[in-house]
């Protein structure tokens, strides 16, 4: 094996993980990993080397990722309804006030520079419903617009509103009970 | 344009705004109710901590060679 081919395989776990996360299903992750690595040996002169390996990589994996999400979307078969009620409910009051107001979350930063809240992040997102996880991901890891999102799964912008509305309330109600609800001793300074 | 908002209808908007730009007047009614507000002011905190975590995460998980959480 090549030196650059050792390189590229050196990198599967790494890929595989990423797009695990955003596909979460595991043979969709492989065939993503997979084509990349091929994209990759087929053309080792379009790597410049101007940027880092893995960098590079991850640059064509995003579009493995997007082929899959497209060649499976039939499957997925989309049903807004799906992901069950809004978590409004249980959040406001009859009368649209807050039943319990937001809690102050501090600086990001300081969340950021511990590594299990990383991990924390990601449970969250893999415990959303499987059509809000994925236009999440698409939305912030994939950085698709709008517009290619509801093409890609046929939906309609306004589907794509609520999706995105449900998603991020129940991440921000998962990181509440996961992160800053856990023990003290979690969300001390590393 | 109704001129004050639920905390609820407030939290919509402002979740909306987050995929595309709002009407000006909805825009307007938003940013009153979050000056008198203190829950959704820190709502609007909590979305910008998500915003701001989620980008690092992304950026982790592009860079992080696994090893990390053993060095």
């Amino acid at each position: 094996m090549s030196d650059f081919a050792q390189q590229i395989e050196h990198l599967r776990p790494h890929l595989l993980r990423f797009a695990r996360t955003q596909l979460r299903n595991d043979a969709w992750a492989e065939d993503a990993v997979s084509e990349t690595l091929l994209a990759a040996l087929e053309r080792p002169q379009s790597f410049g080397g101007q940027s880092q390996l893995k960098t590079w990589m991850i640059g064509i994996l995003k579009h493995k990722v997007v082929d899959q999400l497209r060649r499976h979307t039939r499957e997925a078969t989309i049903l807004v309804g799906e992901d069950g009620e809004d978590l409004d409910d249980a959040l406001f009051l009859a009368d649209g006030h807050w039943r319990d107001a937001p809690q102050d979350w501090g600086d990001p930063d300081a969340a950021c520079s511990r590594r299990q809240f990383f991990d924390v992040l990601q449970a969250c997102c893999e415990n959303l419903p499987p059509v809000q996880a994925r236009v999440f991901m698409m939305r912030e890891w994939l950085e698709l617009e709008s517009d290619e999102i509801c093409l890609e799964l046929a939906i309609t912008t306004s589907n794509l509103w609520v999706l995105l509305h449900r998603a991020r309330l129940r991440l921000r109600d998962c990181l509440q009970v996961r992160w800053f609800n856990a023990a003290p001793a979690s969300i001390e300074p590393a | 344009m109704k001129n004050t908002l639920t905390c609820r209808e407030a939290t919509r908007l402002l979740l909306e705004d987050e995929e595309h730009e709002l009407p000006a007047a909805d825009r307007l009614a938003l940013q009153v109710h979050v000056k008198i507000c203190f829950a959704c002011e820190r709502f609007v905190s909590q979305l910008n901590f998500m915003r701001r975590a989620t980008r690092a995460w992304r950026k982790h998980s592009e860079t992080d060679d696994g090893e990390s959480g053993r060095s």
